[in-house]
């Protein structure tokens, strides 16, 4: 890491190094190295600290990582994809009678000087035309979709690479351009333009379906293919919009009569967030439910970057709900079920959750999650032919400490590979023309498999949430 | 120069703002700001003195660039010539506020008895890796 900067601070604190180190993550030790939140204390589990940006008039920011060395009362190193790819080292050193010297190194590399200076108000450069074909992919690095979208660019990145090991597009390099848009639809809209103006010939967006649309809307007249990357509650069309992933009433059809028979109960509380994903997704449960018999006892809607759910945990217990519909995201849902836990919801419903993959799970934690619930199109064991392969390949690009391949992001990387395939084909077709073979119905008879994925109408699988993981429990018409 | 976070990123554009990028992707470059960021104002030959591997007159080249840049205040002292970071280089500005959030945070630890009290002033500092 040559292009890495390092930063340093450090402080004398009295008390033991084993006592100082215990503080880390846990509810005593509050406030402790901005925020620091993980369930445990070792090797490959999650933690995320919150950096105070808000005190210059933003929004606080999530780092979201990976405890990667642990070594009790000395060591603790971090690696990190949010809001950057870094690391954060911590080391414990005795200094004198019970006292303890903390040293914190953060290492930024160019790519996090450049997500600073962009937040700071700086743009982006925009290098010239190199000839190569540009894709843009917009995640979220940052805000309330920062956990859901955790591996979205090391997946977009590994598929333009594998584009690029197989000999490009036509003989030109593949080429990505990312950008971070804050869990912010205003924000989407100006990358963008940006990523138009570059000369991307698709925009891959791993965000909000408010974001989707605001990119869908940005480029309109510029030739460029849109395409959603993540579950959503469908709609938005044009020649030029692609929208890939799961839809709420197919994975709610999964859901909801196998939760009441579970539950033995059939009154529904519904919480979400109040944009277009969760009305549309709510819409589709009062159908859903009212189908198995069920009942609608209350809904809740907050808005993106949610954190409180006091007064929503509240009116459930209030209501008499037996089951919770949660289509709440990232940051959001992970809040919410933490928070459900505490207050001992766990004992009287039973909630499943539509956007639930490994990276939320994992931050939930092993307790507040255990026994949610989802359906979902991927999951890291799913039983797909060239999984396994896929797994190896990014753990190989990326180290044992990436973070998880999850349904979110999985899709990016099988989207950009289609759109590379059809590009290939016809270079130079339009975005609608792009789209359109993007959206041709696939052989029904063909088999799933990594790459030829049916990503209009996944396949899905219903997974329950086992410790940190999810574990597959039935194909979707399929039982296992 | 942008002196404060704007929440939607629309903030202001300068001429040199690709300058100050492209300043930011070289190594030795990157570790002068780094020095000068833990030092203050140094001459040449101090810089010269605190990057391993590198000569005198290649950090001359360096830092003509990030003088170009925006990013570096030169101060002439008769035959001397003096450098430190440009307060409103944009660099800089993310180079300090890194900075201090990060001691922040470490001052900001819990700490059940009583601390050894602020650490000294240059306590916490740069450096390039």
């Amino acid at each position: 890491m040559s292009d890495t900067v390092t930063i340093a601070a450090e402080r004398t604190v009295r008390l033991a190094p084993h006592e100082v180190f215990a503080l880390f993550g846990t509810a005593q030790g509050a406030g402790w190295l901005f925020d620091a939140q993980c369930d445990e204390v070792r090797p490959g589990a999650v933690v995320s600290l919150r950096l105070p940006l808000d005190g210059l008039g933003g929004h606080a920011v999530d780092v979201l990582g990976t405890l990667a060395r642990v070594v009790p009362g000395a060591v603790i190193d971090i690696e990190h994809t949010q809001p950057w790819r870094g690391r954060l080292s911590l080391r414990f050193t005795p200094s004198g009678a019970r006292e303890t010297r903390l040293q914190v190194r953060a290492h930024v590399p160019g790519e996090g000087m450049e997500w600073l200076l962009h937040r700071r108000g700086i743009p982006l450069p925009e290098p010239p035309d190199d000839g190569a074909v540009r894709l843009g992919a917009i995640t979220n690095a940052s805000g309330s979709g920062a956990v859901y979208s955790m591996s979205a660019e090391l997946m977009a990145e590994l598929a333009v690479d594998e584009v690029n090991a197989d000999g490009g597009i036509r003989g030109s390099a593949a080429h990505l351009v990312t950008a971070d848009d804050a869990t912010d639809a205003d924000q989407a809209a100006l990358e963008a333009e940006r990523m138009a103006r570059l000369g991307c010939r698709a925009i891959f967006v791993n965000s909000t379906s408010a974001s989707f649309e605001a990119v869908r809307r940005a480029v309109t007249g510029w030739d460029v293919l849109v395409v959603h990357t993540v579950l959503n509650e469908g709609g938005g069309l044009s020649p030029t919009a692609v929208r890939f992933g799961e839809r709420p009433d197919a994975q709610l059809d999964a859901l909801v009569a196998p939760a009441m028979a579970t539950a033995g109960g059939r009154r529904w509380f519904l919480v979400g967030q109040s944009y277009v994903w969760s009305y549309g997704a709510h819409a589709a449960a009062r159908r859903a439910i009212t189908r198995a018999g069920g009942e609608v006892a209350g809904e809740a809607l907050h808005p993106l970057g949610t954190g409180e759910f006091a007064a929503t945990i509240e009116r459930i217990e209030r209501s008499g709900a037996d089951l919770i519909l949660s289509s709440l995201v990232g940051a959001d849902e992970v809040a919410f079920e933490r928070q459900s836990h505490a207050a001992g919801l766990r004992a009287t419903t039973r909630t499943v959750a539509l956007a639930l993959e490994e990276a939320t799970i994992a931050h939930i934690g092993p307790r507040a999650g255990e026994g949610l619930q989802t359906a979902l199109g991927y999951f890291q064991d799913s039983p797909v032919a060239g999984n396994g392969e896929l797994l190896r390949r990014y753990r190989t690009a990326y180290g044992v400490w990436a973070p998880a391949v999850t349904a979110l992001s999985e899709i990016v990387y099988e989207s950009i590979h289609q759109y590379a395939r059809i590009v290939h084909l016809d270079p130079d077709g339009s975005a609608a023309a792009h789209g359109r073979a993007l959206r041709r119905q696939r052989p029904v008879t063909a088999p799933d498999a990594i790459g030829s994925r049916d990503l209009l109408r996944p396949q899905l699988y219903v997974a329950q949430a086992d410790g940190s993981s999810l574990r597959i429990l039935s194909e979707v018409g399929r039982p296992r | 120069m942008c002196s404060s976070i704007d929440g939607c990123y629309r903030a202001c554009v300068e001429p040199n703002e690709n300058l100050a990028f492209d300043a930011l992707s070289d190594r030795v470059r990157r570790r002068i700001l780094a020095v000068l960021g833990e030092q203050g104002e140094l001459s040449v030959g101090d810089i010269a003195q605190r990057i391993d591997a590198v000569g005198r007159t290649t950090v001359s080249s360096h830092l003509r660039v990030l003088r170009t840049s925006g990013l570096v205040r030169e101060r002439r002292d008769g035959r001397n010539r003096f450098y430190s970071l440009d307060a409103d280089g944009a660099v800089r500005d993310a180079f300090v506020f890194l900075q201090s959030i990060l001691r922040q945070g470490v001052e900001a630890v819990e700490n059940p008895g009583a601390t050894s009290g602020e650490d000294p002033p240059g306590s916490a500092r740069q450096a390039a890796g």
